[in-house]
């Protein structure tokens, strides 16, 4: 079932030129990596505020709020050059169980923005006005470091599964 | 420092995990480190941050910027020394050094000094954000070219 749908992807006319060409397949994959370090070094940035590790002068608000756009942007070229890689070579990619285990991160990754919406990322205001920074805040930036590790340690190692 | 060598390429070839950890390490610290030049990149051009001068955002992210770099050099030197014959006739490898050296030269001289300038017109900054902006990028496409062309 997985195979055949796999196989099917595989054999979309432009998704073939595109895992048959020398030059756009690297170029796709260097795009990935490139986003990785601008939207992931956000990420990082975001998190580390929220620990009130560094950043002490800029509130939460300016911090969240004005790299939300540059983050969603970041995000949407990262599903879109994924998508491109991931099914260019599905008959590949469905037997890996790395894979497979970062498209569970990457759920994990949106259950964690559905439960700290709307206490932590919608919440800065409060936050800001808050003399030290609530456990739960630090909570969520540890988990979404740690998720985002994984993210990107799972990507690498879908290479390397044969 | 042949011995030494040795025991790396050992260590990096014969044991299953070693090479991806390598690889890891050198993705995340170079997604640490460009990453936080980017910030200060983002806040020259006026995209994001604007509350705080770039001086200040230069401040808070340098330390990390030069903690990344140690762990990405180190990690990329495993990984040449692992396999330095392939790297010595790689045709992409010897840009992304040259590359990498200017962008990291370029870094800590012209950058960090306007970045740290209190008057300097919106049109040089943004001149020196963009540049830096492209050679990290070009770095970054060195490394997958490098593992791509031969």
């Amino acid at each position: 079932m997985l195979a055949s749908i796999a196989q099917s992807l595989e054999n979309i006319g432009f998704l073939m030129d595109f895992a048959d060409s020398v030059l756009v397949y690297p170029i796709v994959l260097s795009i990935h990596l490139t986003d990785i370090a601008l939207f992931g070094g956000m990420i990082l940035a975001t998190n580390l505020r929220l620990l009130g590790l560094t950043f002490k002068s800029v509130s939460i608000t300016e911090m969240i709020t004005t790299l939300r756009l540059w983050k969603r942007l970041g995000g949407t070229v990262q599903i879109c050059t994924g998508l491109l890689l991931a099914t260019s070579e599905a008959t590949k990619y469905a037997p890996n169980p790395y894979f497979w285990a970062k498209m569970i991160v990457l759920g994990l990754i949106g259950v964690h923005a559905l439960i700290f919406r709307p206490t932590v990322y919608n919440n800065t205001e409060e936050l800001d006005k808050s003399p030290v920074i609530p456990a739960y805040v630090k909570v969520a930036a540890i988990l979404s470091l740690f998720l985002w590790t994984a993210m990107f340690t799972m990507g690498r190692l879908i290479a390397y599964w044969e | 420092m042949l011995l030494l060598q040795n025991a790396i390429v050992d260590a990096l070839n014969n044991t299953e995990w070693a090479f991806p950890l390598a690889e890891c390490v050198h993705i995340g610290g170079f997604a640490v480190g460009v990453g936080s030049i980017a910030l200060v990149d983002f806040r020259m051009l006026n995209l994001a941050l604007r509350k705080e001068s770039t001086a200040r955002i230069l401040r808070y992210t340098e330390p990390w910027t030069v903690g990344a770099l140690v762990f990405v050099l180190f990690s990329g030197l495993m990984l040449f020394i692992s396999q330095v014959h392939i790297y010595v006739i790689n045709q992409v490898f010897p840009w992304k050094m040259y590359v990498l050296a200017a962008a990291v030269i370029y870094n800590f001289t012209i950058h960090r000094k306007v970045a740290n300038m209190d008057q300097s017109s919106q049109a040089a900054r943004n001149t020196v954000a963009i540049i830096s902006l492209l050679l990290w990028v070009a770095v970054v496409f060195g490394g997958i070219f490098t593992g791509f062309l031969e």
